[in-house]
């Protein structure tokens, strides 16, 4: 009879975590407020996959945005270090 | 058994210990040999963030190469021990922004006020699946960056500095000089409108179902 409690799917609690959530993942929600997420984010899947699925999109884009510099763009301002 | 003669702890006496400050004025044979080992090592990373900033290549190099100059020649305000890293992201800011911003003399863009109700994964749970991580994975880099390089720029640099370079909110308002507030909110409204614009590109493969803009009053749900 209890059935909707046990279950959380969209209630006052997923609410209130997914106002975290962003911080959290950006690791920047107070040590308090942590051990209530993650709390939540144990017995909540859809929290769970939301939060997996934010946190799989930054690193998409961590890998996507990296490149790396043209050759011999070091030595060249390696150069004018020395000219100075 | 603990080795109190571990050379990376000072003496009781005071001395020794590689950790310990140092004060002195740096000749220029010395900064340059400081600046060449600790600072270089970051050009890779900062033409990586001066890409996304200036969104062209060959402006990505002279920015950089402006940046690490101005960084040089102001080393010696760098405090050993502190984080060279934001240090070098801010005077890659305020650098681009002498260079670039001032001559384009446009207004801040800025974004549309329904973003901040959008949710990738909303759009993708409501087409119904376990399709996640397959809709995830079939965005292309090409996308990802040109989604990246659509933002406007404030926001653009919130979301690169953060996603890409993991800076902490109050590291990026120092680089950005900008309250931590604002920071939060262009984080935020920054990584919704990419998120749009990934979910356009899924949409287009046919990954994600439905009209974009339909989430008001459209509930598929029967």
């Amino acid at each position: 009879m209890n059935a909707a409690a046990d279950e959380p799917g969209c209630g006052n609690d997923c609410q209130e975590a997914l106002t975290r959530l962003e911080a959290y993942l950006d690791g920047e929600l107070p040590n308090t407020d942590v051990e209530d997420l993650r709390e939540h984010l144990t017995a909540c899947y859809p929290c769970t996959d939301r939060a997996s699925f934010e946190d799989q999109l930054r690193s998409i884009v961590r890998r996507d945005c990296i490149e790396e510099a043209p050759s011999g763009l070091i030595a060249r301002i390696e150069a004018t270090l020395s000219d100075g | 058994m603990s080795d109190a003669r571990s050379p990376s702890r000072p003496m009781p006496d005071g001395t020794g210990g590689v950790d310990a400050p140092h004060h002195e004025v740096l000749s220029d044979a010395e900064r340059r040999r400081r600046f060449a080992e600790e600072a270089l090592p970051f050009v890779d990373r900062l033409y990586s963030a001066a890409l996304r900033y200036t969104r062209d290549p060959s402006d990505a190099e002279d920015l950089v190469q402006e940046t690490m100059v101005k960084a040089y020649r102001s080393f010696h305000q760098y405090r050993p021990g502190t984080n060279l890293r934001a240090w070098l992201y801010r005077v890659l800011h305020t650098t681009y922004i002498s260079m670039y911003r001032k001559a384009q003399r446009r207004p801040q863009e800025s974004l549309q006020e329904q973003i901040d109700d959008f949710s990738f994964y909303d759009e993708v749970a409501r087409t119904g699946g376990s399709a996640e991580r397959e809709v995830l994975e079939s965005l292309t880099a090409d996308e990802v960056k040109q989604a990246m390089a659509d933002l406007p720029e404030t926001f653009r640099m919130a979301v690169y500095l953060a996603d890409v370079e993991g800076f902490a909110y109050k590291e990026i308002a120092e680089i950005m000089d900008t309250p931590v507030g604002t920071v939060m909110s262009r984080l935020h409204r920054g990584r919704k409108a990419l998120q749009k614009a990934l979910a356009g590109y899924a949409r287009s493969r046919g990954l994600i179902s439905g009209d974009l803009d339909s989430s008001d009053g459209a509930e598929a749900d029967t």
